[in-house]
């Protein structure tokens, strides 16, 4: 195995979901935020694939599992997290529409209806 | 004579009674008063006849044998069997010839007296079923029976002395009497429980388990409490509170002076034929918890001699004749736990016997008169009565002398019998001998009271009644209506009459009885021997004799009757009059019961209503409702604490998130990490 190692991918993976996470929390627009969650969730992917790659799962070591089934799980877990972000996409742009249209406005810190 | 014939002296009242209450109403449109007074009468008659021929059975024997007659199981639990057993000895016969033949004299009289009464078959009702209960109480063979009598005669008293309900006096007297006797049942209870302990724990067989009866209990008991003398004086002294209680000693007495309110026959059955009498009664039955106890024995000497001495100052300040004659009972029956607390309990049934006759001779008497008098009762209004009332008035006067002590009459020799074993017993240490002298000092009270009451009622210079306003047009119906009450409808005009005859026939029977009764029955030392045929055990150091009592007796008796005529010769004195502000301060104090009474209503009454506000005001709105309202508030506040994080910044959610989901990844990796070393 040559060329890039583990630890590259995975501080890649940490930068952006980092980058993710501090764009949730600190930015007002929900389509920043989106845009955010998708940053974290492909960063989680990215991690997953970096580890199918290189075999490295405390759930293989010593199981009965074999390479190929590691690596397979790794990316079958990419795939599904792609489809439910493409979905979690489509119903939250939908609200951010219906909430526009609502209140002509969507800065997420004015959307405090559930305030106790 | 056969002994069952016992459940048919306890059946007739019960008999009386049913048919009074149930069919009174309409007998008394169907046949009238007279006869229906006739039928209220006969029972009680005729229990006394039975009594007489089963007393007679009795009195044949060389010593007298209790028989108990059995009649089928009542409680039977856990190796207990208490019994519906009726018990005939002389103690128990006794008490039934007091009952029923002075209940008979008073029933007949009653007939009378209540004649203008619209409830004259209610009234006869609950007579009848005070002399059942009475008679429960004196023949049960147990003390749980002796208790069913024991609150018989506190309901029926209660009854009776709020017979005219729609006053609110007479209800509240009625009220007090039935309180103050919870009292003394309340102790009367805690004994018969600690004597239930006791005999529970002596292990002692018993035939058929009849612990609780007096011929099983008795030698039981006694066995158990020689082991334990600690025992015997709490069991005696809580007896003696219930005795105390019915009895009406100090402090329990408050009850029977009120108890006034009821009609006069009634207070004459209350307070010599029943009721008061149970105390010294169930202190007779019981007395060898007392023998056991000198300590109690004391207690029980002191109360009756304090009682007797503080009742009868009370009654010099009383004016209404029936209110003498209530302290002047509190004042006996002190005498008569003078002689129980002294372990002479024969000398206390003598005065019993004696002061039945004579007391409910004063009582019926003294209802005569206020019969005559159109129901007042203040002897500041009587005077020169002798004149109008012949047969009242020497009936009356044999009475008073004979509960004054004057020699040969019947008060002076059961009052003789108690001082001389008060002074001359030591059972129950200094305080027996101590009771007795002041028994003397009380006899002269009481003789002195008494000529008072004869001398305002009787005799005097003036007709007092006439210096009070001449009514326009006294109508005799009306008159009746404010017996209810204590109306005043003694006008100024009015012309007292002597009773009808089957007032004053009773008046003449307890008259022969007041008078020959006491020689009779001291004859030999009958009585004693009648009452307890196999004597008492020697109770301490006895002397025999006390010299010169005879002597002191004599001039008690004399000088006290000498002072009271003397004082009260020239009718009313000024300082007693109607102006009360005028009176001296002492006769004022007695008048208020020195305070006491009040001392009780505030201290109990008005103080138990303060604990109760207290209680609830306290217990209720701070602590109830503060545990209540503070869980509920206590959750509010902690709800609204908890609303400060639901602030709906959806950012700040994504921040806690984040926090949350890093510190749980965190403790589980900590806690695998440090596991897996």
């Amino acid at each position: 195995m040559s060329g890039v190692p583990l630890a590259a991918y995975l501080a890649l993976g940490l930068f952006m979901f980092m980058t993710g996470v501090v764009g949730v929390v600190i930015r007002r627009s929900p389509i920043v935020i989106f845009m955010c969650i998708e940053l974290m969730l492909n960063a989680v992917n990215l991690t997953f694939l970096a580890f199918a790659r290189y075999q490295f799962s405390p759930m293989v070591a010593g199981n009965s599992f074999r390479e190929g089934q590691s690596a397979m799980a790794g990316q079958m877990m990419v795939i599904f997290v792609m489809a439910v972000a493409a979905a979690e996409v489509a119903v939250g742009l939908g609200i951010i529409m219906a909430i526009f249209r609502l209140r002509e406005n969507i800065d997420i810190d004015e959307m405090n209806l559930l305030k106790g | 004579m056969d002994n069952n014939a016992v459940w048919l002296i306890i059946l007739l009242p019960i008999l009386g009674f049913l048919i009074q209450g149930l069919a009174g109403p309409s007998l008394q449109r169907k046949i009238g008063k007279k006869a229906l007074g006739v039928l209220a009468v006969l029972p009680i008659a005729a229990s006394f006849v039975l009594g007489l021929m089963l007393t007679q059975g009795l009195a044949s024997q060389e010593h007298a044998e209790a028989v108990i007659v059995s009649g089928g199981s009542w409680i039977n639990i856990m190796g207990l069997n208490i019994p519906f057993e009726w018990v005939v000895d002389p103690l128990s016969m006794t008490m039934v010839l007091i009952i029923t033949g002075v209940g008979a004299l008073i029933h007949l009289y009653s007939t009378a007296y209540m004649a203008e009464e619209k409830d004259f078959s209610r009234f006869f009702a609950y007579l009848n079923l005070f002399v059942a209960a009475m008679l429960v109480l004196v023949l049960g063979n147990n003390l749980p029976l002796l208790f069913i009598g024991w609150e018989g005669v506190g309901l029926c008293s209660y009854l009776l002395i709020g017979f005219w309900y729609t006053d609110t006096a007479n209800t509240k007297a009625a009220n007090k009497a039935f309180i103050v006797n919870r009292v003394g049942d309340w102790s009367l209870m805690l004994g018969l429980f600690l004597i239930v302990v006791v005999i529970s724990g002596a292990n002692i067989p018993v035939e058929d388990n009849r612990y609780l009866s007096y011929d099983a209990m008795l030698p039981a008991l006694t066995t158990a409490l020689k082991a334990n003398p600690a025992m015997a004086t709490a069991i005696a002294l809580l007896l003696f509170g219930g005795a105390a209680g019915k009895s009406a000693q100090f402090p329990l007495y408050v009850w029977l002076p009120d108890a006034m309110a009821g009609p006069t026959p009634v207070s004459a059955l209350i307070h010599a034929a029943t009721m008061v009498t149970s105390g010294v009664v169930l202190l007779n039955r019981m007395n060898i918890v007392f023998q056991l106890s000198p300590t109690a024995s004391a207690v029980v000497c002191a109360v009756g001699a304090f009682t007797a001495l503080f009742a009868a100052i009370i009654a010099f300040g009383q004016t209404d004749i029936k209110k003498v004659l209530a302290y002047s009972t509190v004042s006996q029956l002190g005498f008569m736990f003078i002689a129980c607390g002294a372990g002479a309990y024969w000398a206390g049934m003598f005065h019993v016997t004696t002061h039945a006759f004579f007391k409910a001779l004063l009582f019926l008497g003294a209802g005569a008169v206020i019969h005559a008098m159109s129901h007042e009762q203040d002897m500041r209004h009587y005077g020169k009565l002798a004149k109008y009332l012949p047969i009242t008035f020497g009936t009356m006067m044999v009475g008073t002398l004979a509960i004054a002590g004057v020699p040969g009459l019947s008060g002076f020799y059961s009052k003789e019998a108690i001082l001389g074993s008060a002074i001359a017993n030591s059972h129950a240490g200094q305080l027996s001998a101590i009771s007795g002298w002041v028994g003397l000092g009380v006899a002269a009270l009481t003789a002195m009271y008494m000529g008072r009451l004869a001398m305002l009622t009787f005799f005097g210079k003036e007709e007092r009644w006439r210096k009070l306003p001449v009514a326009e047009h006294h109508d005799h119906e009306e008159g009746h209506d404010d017996d209810h009450g204590h109306g005043h409808a003694l006008t100024g005009d009015h012309k007292p009459k002597e009773v009808p005859v089957s007032m004053w026939l009773p008046l003449v029977v307890l008259a022969v009885l007041s008078a020959g009764a006491g020689l009779i029955l001291n004859e030999g030392k009958r009585f004693e021997h009648w009452l307890y045929p196999s004597g008492l055990s020697q109770l301490g150091e006895l002397k025999h004799e006390v010299p010169n009592l005879e002597i002191y007796s004599y001039i008690a008796a004399g000088l006290g009757l000498l002072a009271g005529v003397l004082v009260y010769i020239g009718g009313l004195p000024a300082k007693e009059g109607l102006d009360e502000t005028k009176w001296a301060r002492w006769r004022s104090a007695a008048a208020n019961q020195f305070g006491f009474d009040a001392l009780m209503t505030n201290l109990f009454a008005e103080g138990g209503r303060d604990v109760a506000i207290g209680t609830s005001s306290f217990l209720e709105d701070q602590v109830i409702d503060g545990a209540v309202e503070g869980s509920a508030s206590g959750t509010r506040n902690f709800g609204g604490w908890l609303q400060q994080i639901q602030t709906g910044a959806v950012r700040l959610y994504a921040m806690l998130m984040l926090l949350g989901g890093v510190g749980f990844v965190g403790y589980f990796l900590f806690i695998v990490n440090r596991g897996g070393k």
